[in-house]
Formats: structure tokens, C-alpha cells, sequence
């Protein structure tokens, strides 16, 4: 029986091992990534190379417009996408009553979020660059970007409010407030940090996508800053991936792709970080 | 005060209320009495429906009070000494109603004024007064202190009581014709004698309420 | 107001949990209702401000008036009638905002806009609620900073904002301390001199000490209603006898 024990633990101690080993090896991965990407791109940092445009076939300069172009696409992916899947959380969490309609919607939007990224690149083009005319446009990228970030932005804001409790919601109805006035005055302020979080979260992705602004908004290169929303706009992820493959000189252009990467990851991080920070706030 | 506190007030005032009308009784009983006055009588035996009707509605009072806010310690104490207090008090009442209907009773029997002060009936039943005063005060007072003071008081009422026994039985021999009139004035000092009694009872009462202790089938006159 | 159910029925989907209940409940009073778990007092409770509309799959025949008039008429509204009728809660359940919002809440989403009259009605149902004393230097604080009794106060203060005429309670003292499950009974006491409350709880004695009335449900039945002093020293039904005297069962 003590040996029969004895066998029992070691088992036990050896898997526990292989869960502790594997969990270190997600993060030891991540740290090699970073660090890999630090250590190349950090050189290339500087004032110059953040508020400059690419020069020389980009080997010099900087990636300014490729930053601004990023922050536009973002802003107006968000403006796209907020407010419907806002809105669209906020039926499934709070209005709709039938179980089947809302599994429905549920699968369609989880669906939705599983469709490779080049997939809606295409849908783009063909949608709001070639059927609305809008070109290869800010506003077809933010478009196609939006579509992209609604699956997630729908279940964050499902999420937040399925987690304020009914309480809430009956303490509200209960002084002769309306259900819109419950939603309004006290569901979504109490759901508010978490919705923001998952806005956060959402930018970060939409910030790094390549493919669906392949299509429908990036340029190789663009010397002048776009003036309007029909402008087509050069973009971090897109210029990491021009200069990485298709420059003149592509082992000049390397030590520019490091610092771009870098920069990206940085924005990433940065996004990612201040959601937890205002999660963290909030859950307090 | 928390509205539980104000019911039991309320009962606390009824008892106390009823234990002034029962001295006041008490008292004109015994001035009916050494005065024959009839009148006086009467009042008193009309009173004691008053008295009755008191001891009704503190029963009820305290079944409620009982019934709805569960009494603990001293409220608990306090209630049931009160249920007690009430039963005594009306006993006290009755003998005050019985000594008045004695004052009816002899109206026509002639004066006994000699008798009267033989039995030392004045004494006797100032002594008594006292005993339900001071119980009355040390209850509104919440204060056992005059405890000893009730029992020992007693303890003279009882000396008064057995020596008049044998003055009576003297009286009867030498006054024949008196007999019956002594034989009723008997149960009237009895009534003083168990007055003093009830009393020692309700003093006992109010020492459990307030101290805790109980003093029943002690030795009283050792207290303090 | 005067409250009055007759002939009551309510199912939850197939499952009867109301059974022809008649009850009229007098202005001005505090009725409790009480009865074992799952007996239909707190389905009952919120069949006077139509809180189990909220719950799906429901069904109610026979008449709830308030002040004469059926609350389940077509054309009341619901929002309308909840402001007559106010409601507390089991657990204190205050709004993510200041002391003071919570109880201006009701006020705003009334329409009141005037700064002055919210300013006064807050303190006004505060001091009703007995808890301005502890508060007023903390207005703007979170209602979460305060102790559990006093959140229920709170919402007690909350409810009373909007002046209603009558004040459900369900259970409101099942989750706090013995100090403050007595404020809130002395507060339930004093309520009833301005208010028609109607109570729902657990704890008998609780029932005993705060209501001139009381209920007893079981299974969906309204076993016995009377006077609170009858029910506990000389109950009618043996089912009462048995529940209050912790025999049952």
C-alpha cells in the first residue's frame, strides 16, 4: 500500500512539474520575443525616426506618416465599431428575451470573430472600395477594421453588463424608473470600465492588423500626411511588412523594420496595459 | 427610547399606578375603621373595581408584551415580577374591600374604641402602610436597598398580631356579649397581618427584578 | 393607501405559487407576512409593484387594488405605479454612486430637476431614515463606504425620496447585524405613523415586534391573517400554532 502511495505522488509531482514547466515556457517565449525585437529595433529609436518620413527607398528617415495613418485607422475603426457593438451588447445583455434569437445572434457573432483576417480584407474591397466607391480610403479601412473588432467589442459589453448585478436593476425599476433609464443612469456607468477595457483591448488588435487594410486603405508610400478621409494612408503593421520584404535594399531597410516592429508592439503593450490599469482601478 | 422600552414603560406605569390606588385603599380602609366611618367605606369598596380592573389589563399587557418582544434579562425579570406584583397587589386590594365591608358590617354594633386601641389596630396598620409604601418606592426608585428594613417591619407586625390573640381571647371571656364582633375584628387583623405578608412578597418581587436574588422561604430580619 | 387582494392566483410557468389569496391591508399600518421558505410571501410582496413582471413565464388571475384602483389595469403604467408604491430589498443594494445620488436617483429619474428640492428632499428622507446624522459630512462620498446596516438605510432613504404611499420591504433585516436589524425595526415603527408598510420576513420575532398585522403563508396559502398580538399569543389555525412555535415539521 505505501509503495502504491509512493508511485501515486511521484506521478503527481512529476505532471505537476510539466504544468509549472509549460506555463514558464509560454512566458519565456513572449520574453524572447520582446526582448529579440528590443535589442534590433531600440538602435534605430529616435526623435528623428518617430516624427519623420521614410527617405531613400526607406533606408533613412522615419515612420511618421506610417504612425498617423495607424492612429487614424484606429479612431475610425472605433468609431465604426463602437457604437454598434455597443448597442448590439447592450440588446443581447439587456432586451432580447428569447433564448433561441440570442444563441443565434451569440454563434453569428462568435462566427464572426473566427473569420481569418484577410477574409474581411477582401469583404472590404469589394464592399466599400468598389460597390460604395470609397476607394482605398481611411474610411474603407476603418470600415473593414471596425467589422473586425465588433465580435469582440460585442462580447466585452455583454460580458460587462451580465456581470452588474440585478440588484442594480431592480433597486432602479423598483423607484419608477423606465428600463432605458436603468440602462442609461445606472447599468452602463456601473459597466463603463469594463466596456472601456475591452475598447482598449480591441485597438490593440485593430492597431496591428495587416490584412484587412491590405486591400482597402494602405499605401507603400505616401510622402504627405492625408488631408481627407477618402485619402489612402501608409500604416504601421503595412509598412513593417513592405520594408521587411519588398524594399530596394532590404538589408538596409532591416535595422528600419526592427525599429518599426518595435514601435507597434510598444503601442500594443501600451494599450493592453492601460486596460488592466483601468480594470484594476474600477474592480476596486 | 426604541419603541419596545416605551411598551414596557407603559406597563411599568400601570402597576405603579395601580400600587398608589391600592395604598390610597389601604389607607381608607384603616381610617373607615378606626373612625367607623361608612361612608368612607363604601368609597373603598366601590374602588376595588377599579383595582380588579387594573389586574386585568397588566395580565394582558404583560401576555402581550411577552408574546411579541420576547423579554430578556432584567425585561424578562421585570415583566414576570410584575405578573406576580399584579396578583399580589389585587390580593391586597381584596382585604382592603374585606376591612371595609367589616366597617359596614359592625355599623350597628356599638363602639368599640377601647378594643381598638387594645389590639393596637392603628399600629398595626400604619406599619403595613408603610411596608406597601416603601415597596412602591423602591420599585418607581428601582432600589432594593429598604429590603431589610420591609422584613423587619414585619417581623413587629407579626409580634403585634400573636399578642393579640390573647388580648382577644381575655376580651371575649370578660365581654361575652362581644363575641361575635371580636370574632369578625380577628379576620380583620388577620388581613393586616397578611397584608405585611404580601408585602415582604412584593418586596422579595423587586429585589429578583432588580438584583437578580432570590429571597423566598429565607429567614427575613437577617437581612442586613 | 389601502392595499387589497382578492382572489389571488399566481403561477410561475405550470407551478401554482399563489392560491386564492384575500387580503385587505389597512393605510397607515406595517402588516408582515411570514411562513417557511418558498410559502409565496415574497411572490405576493411584489404582486403590489408589479415586480414579477421581470420574471418570464408568469400568470396572475384575480385583483390587486391599491387605494381602490386595480395595478394591473391596462392603462397603468408601471413605472408610474412603482412610484407610489416603494420597495427594500434583502441585501442593501445601493448604486455604484455618491450617498447623495442614490437617494436623488429617484428624483431624477422622476424629472425633478430643481437643485434646491433635491438638496432638501435628500436630507429630508435621510432624517426619516435616521441616518442623516451619520452621513452629512459625507454626502459626496461612495455609498459603498458605509456599513451594511446603514446601506440598508440607505435604500430605505432611497425609497422614501420619491414619497410613496405605501413601502414593501422584503426581508429587510435578514442581512445585517443584531444592532442593525433593531434600527431598522425601530425605523419600520416609526414608518408606519407616515406610510402603509407591508414587510416580509423571516425572523418571527421580527414580525412580532414591528407589525400591528400578520400574515401566515404556507404552500401558497394564506393560512391565518389577524392582528399580530392575536397570532402570537392565540393563534386560530393549528398550522400557525405549529410555525411560530417552531414545531412544524
Amino acid at each position: 500500500m505505501n509503495k502504491n502511495f509512493n508511485g501515486k505522488r511521484a506521478s503527481q509531482s512529476v505532471m505537476f512539474f510539466l504544468f509549472r514547466l509549460m506555463s514558464y515556457m509560454v512566458v519565456g517565449i513572449l520574453f524572447c520575443i520582446i526582448g529579440f525585437i528590443v535589442i534590433r529595433g531600440l538602435g534605430v529609436i529616435n526623435w528623428e525616426f518617430l516624427t519623420t518620413a521614410p527617405e531613400d527607398g526607406m533606408t533613412k528617415g522615419g515612420i511618421f506618416p506610417a504612425i498617423v495613418g495607424t492612429f487614424y485607422l484606429v479612431v475610425g475603426s472605433m468609431l465604426v465599431a463602437f457604437p454598434i457593438g455597443v448597442m448590439s451588447g447592450i440588446y443581447m445583455s439587456e432586451y432580447a428575451s428569447n433564448k433561441h434569437i440570442k444563441r443565434v445572434i451569440r454563434v453569428m457573432t462568435n462566427n464572426l470573430g473566427g473569420i481569418p483576417s484577410i477574409v474581411f480584407g477582401l469583404f472590404g474591397m469589394a464592399l466599400f472600395v468598389n460597390k460604395l466607391k470609397f476607394g482605398d480610403s481611411i474610411i474603407a479601412g476603418s470600415f473593414t477594421l471596425g467589422l473586425l473588432a465588433l465580435p469582440l467589442i460585442i462580447r466585452v459589453t455583454e460580458e460587462a453588463l451580465q456581470a452588474i448585478p440585478d440588484s442594480f436593476r431592480q433597486g432602479s425599476l423598483a423607484l419608477g424608473a423606465t428600463k432605458l433609464q436603468t440602462i442609461r443612469k445606472v447599468v452602463l456607468p456601473a459597466a463603463f470600465p469594463n466596456i472601456m477595457t475591452g475598447l482598449i483591448l480591441s485597438i490593440g488588435r485593430v492597431s496591428g492588423e495587416t490584412a484587412p487594410i491590405l486591400f482597402t486603405a494602405a499605401a507603400y508610400f505616401l510622402p504627405n500626411l492625408p488631408n481627407s478621409v477618402f485619402n489612402q494612408v501608409m500604416a504601421l503593421p503595412y509598412h513593417l511588412y513592405v520594408i521587411a520584404t519588398s524594399g530596394t535594399d532590404l538589408e538596409a531597410t532591416r535595422p528600419m523594420a526592427f525599429g518599426t516592429a518595435l514601435v507597434l508592439i510598444i503601442i500594443v503593450l501600451l494599450m493592453n496595459l492601460i486596460a488592466n490599469f483601468i480594470r484594476r482601478k474600477y474592480s476596486k | 427610547m426604541k419603541h419596545t422600552e416605551t411598551e414596557l414603560l407603559q406597563i411599568k406605569n400601570s402597576i405603579s399606578e395601580m400600587w398608589v390606588l391600592v395604598l390610597s385603599q389601604l389607607r381608607n380602609a384603616k381610617t373607615a375603621l378606626v373612625t367607623s366611618d361608612s361612608d368612607l367605606a363604601r368609597v373603598v369598596i366601590s374602588l376595588e373595581k377599579r383595582v380588579n380592573a387594573f389586574e386585568l389589563k397588566i395580565d394582558s399587557d404583560c401576555e402581550n408584551y411577552i408574546a411579541l418582544f420576547s423579554p430578556v434579562a432584567i425585561d424578562l425579570r421585570l415583566v414576570l415580577s410584575i405578573l406576580k406584583i399584579n396578583k399580589t397587589l389585587e390580593r391586597i386590594g381584596d382585604f382592603a374591600e374585606g376591612i371595609a365591608r367589616f366597617v359596614l358590617q359592625t355599623e350597628n354594633m356599638g363602639t368599640h374604641e377601647e378594643l381598638l386601641k387594645l389590639v393596637r389596630i392603628d399600629e398595626m396598620a400604619g406599619h403595613v402602610e408603610t411596608m406597601l409604601e416603601k415597596t412602591l418606592n423602591a420599585f418607581t426608585e428601582e432600589n432594593s436597598r429598604q429590603a431589610g428594613m420591609v422584613f423587619s417591619i414585619d417581623n413587629e407586625v407579626d409580634t403585634i398580631y400573636r399578642d393579640d390573640y390573647e388580648l382577644l381571647a381575655k376580651y371575649v371571656v370578660e365581654h361575652p356579649a362581644d363575641a361575635f364582633y371580636v370574632l369578625l375584628l380577628a379576620t380583620v387583623l388577620r388581613k393586616f397581618e397578611r397584608t405585611g405578608d404580601h408585602c415582604n412578597n412584593l418586596m422579595e418581587e423587586i429585589v429578583f427584578y432588580l438584583d437578580a436574588k432570590v429571597l423566598k422561604h429565607q429567614k427575613k430580619g437577617k437581612q442586613e | 393607501m389601502k392595499l387589497e387582494a382578492n382572489n389571488i392566483n399566481f403561477y410561475y410557468g405550470d407551478f401554482q405559487a399563489l392560491k386564492n389569496i384575500n387580503m385587505t391591508i389597512e393605510q397607515n399600518t406595517v402588516t408582515a407576512f411570514i411562513g417557511p421558505s418558498g410559502c409565496g410571501k415574497s411572490t405576493f410582496l411584489r404582486l403590489f409593484n408589479r415586480m414579477n413582471d421581470l420574471i418570464p413565464d408568469t400568470h396572475l388571475t384575480g385583483e390587486c387594488l391599491i387605494g381602490g384602483q386595480n395595478i394591473y389595469d391596462k392603462n397603468i403604467t408601471v413605472d408610474e405605479l412603482r412610484k407610489k408604491v416603494g420597495m427594500v430589498f434583502q441585501k442593501p443594494n445601493p448604486f455604484p454612486k455618491s450617498i447623495f445620488e442614490n437617494v436623488a436617483y429617484g428624483l431624477r429619474v422622476n424629472g425633478v430637476r430643481d437643485k434646491k428640492e433635491i438638496a432638501d428632499t435628500v436630507e429630508k428622507s435621510l432624517r426619516q431614515a435616521a441616518l442623516w446624522e451619520e452621513v452629512k459630512d459625507k454626502l459626496k462620498k461612495s455609498a459603498y463606504e458605509l456599513s451594511g446596516g446603514q446601506q440598508q438605510r440607505l435604500c430605505i432613504a432611497r425609497a422614501l425620496a420619491i414619497s410613496p404611499s405605501v413601502i414593501l420591504m422584503d426581508e429587510p433585516a435578514s442581512a445585517l447585524d443584531p444592532i442593525s436589524t433593531s434600527k431598522i425595526e425601530e425605523l419600520i415603527f416609526e414608518l408606519k405613523n407616515s406610510y402603509t408598510v407591508v414587510i416580509v420576513t423571516h425572523n418571527m420575532q421580527q414580525a412580532a415586534r414591528v407589525s400591528d398585522k400578520t400574515g401566515f403563508f404556507m404552500l401558497g396559502e394564506l393560512i391565518e391573517f389577524d392582528d399580530t398580538k392575536k397570532i402570537f399569543l392565540n393563534p386560530q389555525k393549528e398550522q400557525t400554532q405549529n410555525y411560530i412555535t417552531g414545531r412544524f415539521g
